[in-house]
């Protein structure tokens, strides 16, 4: 029997609820972490893992797989708490976050089952993406390509070289996605450099751009669902999101970029979060 | 050779003595040779030499205009997917814009990345300093998992390029511009041995190490010592990373000293990296000669090679004053 779309949505938030506690548990084990991107990507995280990308966890290098890069790689808690959730690793590794050789640290590492690239290191990620994106037409494999971007790293020349890159080359097999939380590292981001309107800069560079609510699981399926959503086109998601959603004295700082986590603050958290 | 589907007279010719043309003869080589090899331009079709590549592997080829950062990223893309990426470019500009992705997105990540780096050294003198790639090597060999070769001549750099195809990992070919670079070994078919230094004389006064454009006035350094009873071993030594110790050691334990020539900044390049080995294994005398630590002026590469002290001469005179 196939799964209503109300029995779906509720499922999916499960997984994103499940995320965010997820989320806050490795910060517990690291003492801290970037609690405000994580949270802000999780929804959009759990409708590409729990329902959107073919994968197959117990064969994390299966050749048809889709492919997810973390461009925002400093949201690792959250790629970390979603890969284990997905049975790509074992549920034991958010609690090594941080940890003296863990694999789970701040930053994606290629080591690590459904990693797909070590990225962190800002304005990276779409152009890796579009190599994938590339590797698939040219083998002729139908393998789609997702990559999500923070804001702030927007403000990295390299991301507008492979946007253009990507546009005339007509790669509809690769679907950015801007976790568009508007505040960075030291501030809001129209404080740091605007970069307003976002949308029609994608547009500009020639990407179909959809702009959404990014914590509208019902809204990010169906937009996930309709890619590629220009022919010809690679496709922009501008996904309008709040800096560490769920938590509300997390939410819309700047100081919950990163921030120390005790097991104080972890109880609050998770309190706020509810149950799964 | 086998398999080799061009004639060794076809790509000698058309390399005509040049190593980044040579870098473009073996890529269509590996085209027939790899049908999971790719090849990126960032506005470089010409520079390495690579439109018949273009014209027989259409399906297989990118221009990614004048991006070097983007260039990096989607070669590491593509390297995910299984395919063996080659990206044509400019030494100076490849190495240094690019080197967060060239570090990150290769290096670290370990991909099967090979970089044609063509005008390295002061080859395009004449465009003055911001073309120069003088301090390449170091920033190249300073990374895990890099292989770094330079080649001296056609030959070397055409079987250096394919042997790439049994490198597992990234690899930085330094290749020249557009300057001749004779043969430097009378056996003009001599295979290639990844991080085996080529000896191509024997001495055992002192030894000259060199790499590159410093190989050929290497061996014209140890011509003009052999008329004063000088004998000077020469060691091509192509592959700068992994460095063949051996070869080093025993050179250090069986002749008076080791002159490193290289067209390429003191910091961090041959020499440094043969400094480095000495220091802790058997410290050695040692002259190195390379570019000192300035900005090139403008001139043929010729003439900048002798100011800069990056000749034959210099080579010789470092040599004597190692036997002083």
């Amino acid at each position: 029997m196939s799964e209503t779309k109300e029995a779906r949505r509720i499922r999916l938030e499960t997984e994103a609820r499940k995320l965010r506690r997820n989320v806050w548990r490795a910060l517990r084990a690291g003492g801290g972490g970037h609690a405000g991107g994580s949270s802000s990507a999780a929804d959009i995280l759990a409708v590409l893992y729990f329902h959107r990308m073919r994968l197959r966890p117990t064969e994390p290098e299966w050749p048809d797989r889709d492919r997810f890069v973390l461009s925002k790689g400093h949201a690792n808690a959250a790629l970390g708490a979603v890969l284990a959730q997905a049975g790509f690793i074992d549920d034991a590794l958010i609690d090594r976050f941080y940890q003296f050789e863990s694999p789970f640290g701040m930053h994606p590492d290629i080591k690590v089952p459904g990693v797909e690239m070590c990225t962190g290191a800002l304005g990276h990620g779409l152009a890796i993406a579009m190599g994938m994106a590339m590797g698939a037409r040219i083998q002729k494999k139908g393998f789609h390509t997702f990559v999500m971007l923070g804001d702030a790293e927007l403000h990295e020349g390299s991301n507008w070289e492979a946007a253009m890159a990507a546009a005339h080359y007509k790669l509809d097999n690769l679907t950015a996605i801007v976790d568009y939380n508007k505040i960075g590292q030291s501030g809001p981001i129209s404080e740091l450099i605007e970069l307003d309107p976002l949308a029609d800069k994608w547009r500009a560079f020639g990407w179909e751009v959809r702009e959404i609510d990014g914590h509208d699981i019902g809204e990010v399926v169906d937009t996930l669902d309709a890619l590629p959503v220009g022919k010809d086109r690679p496709s922009a998601i501008v996904a309008h999101t709040v800096k560490g959603k769920g938590v509300s004295f997390a939410e819309n700082t700047y100081r919950w970029h990163s921030n120390n986590v005790d097991d104080d603050v972890h109880a609050k958290a998770i309190s706020e979060l509810g149950d799964t | 050779m086998t398999g080799q589907t061009l004639s060794t007279t076809d790509w000698r010719e058309r390399s005509a003595n040049q190593t980044r043309l040579a870098f473009g003869q073996a890529l269509l080589e590996i085209g027939e040779r790899e049908p999971r090899s790719v090849v990126l331009s960032v506005d470089t079709q010409d520079l390495i030499g690579i439109r018949t590549w273009i014209d027989k592997f259409p399906e297989r080829f990118t221009e990614l205009g004048i991006a070097e950062q983007n260039a990096i990223g989607v070669a590491s893309g593509l390297a995910t997917t299984g395919l063996r990426p080659y990206v044509c470019a400019y030494a100076p500009f490849i190495t240094a814009r690019s080197m967060e992705q060239v570090r990150n997105d290769i290096a670290y990540a370990n991909q099967r990345v090979v970089i044609g780096a063509a005008a390295s050294g002061i080859s395009l003198g004449v465009a003055g300093g911001t073309h120069h790639a003088l301090e390449d090597l170091a920033l190249m060999r300073s990374l895990p998992n890099m292989t770094v070769i330079v080649p001296a001549d056609v030959d070397e750099a055409f079987r250096a390029t394919l042997a790439t195809l049994d490198i597992d990992g990234p690899v930085y070919m330094r290749l020249g511009g557009r300057v001749e670079e004779p043969p430097v070994n009378d056996d003009r078919d001599a295979a290639f041995e990844l991080g085996r230094a080529v000896q191509l004389r024997p001495g055992k006064d002192v030894t000259v190490i060199a790499c590159g454009a410093l190989v050929e006035m290497a061996l014209r350094a140890s011509d003009a010592l052999k008329k004063e009873n000088i004998n000077a071993r020469v060691l091509n030594m192509h592959t700068i990373k992994p460095l063949d110790r051996d070869a080093v050691l025993a050179a250090a334990a069986e002749t008076g000293g080791i002159v490193t020539a290289e067209e390429h900044r003191f910091a961090g390049g041959l020499g440094g990296a043969i400094a480095e080995l000495l220091a802790v294994e058997n410290p050695t005398r040692m002259r190195m000669v390379a570019m000192p630590d300035e900005f090139a002026v403008i001139g043929p590469t010729g003439p900048l090679r002798t100011k800069y002290g990056m000749s034959a001469e210099a080579i010789v005179t470092a040599c004597k004053s190692l036997l002083q």
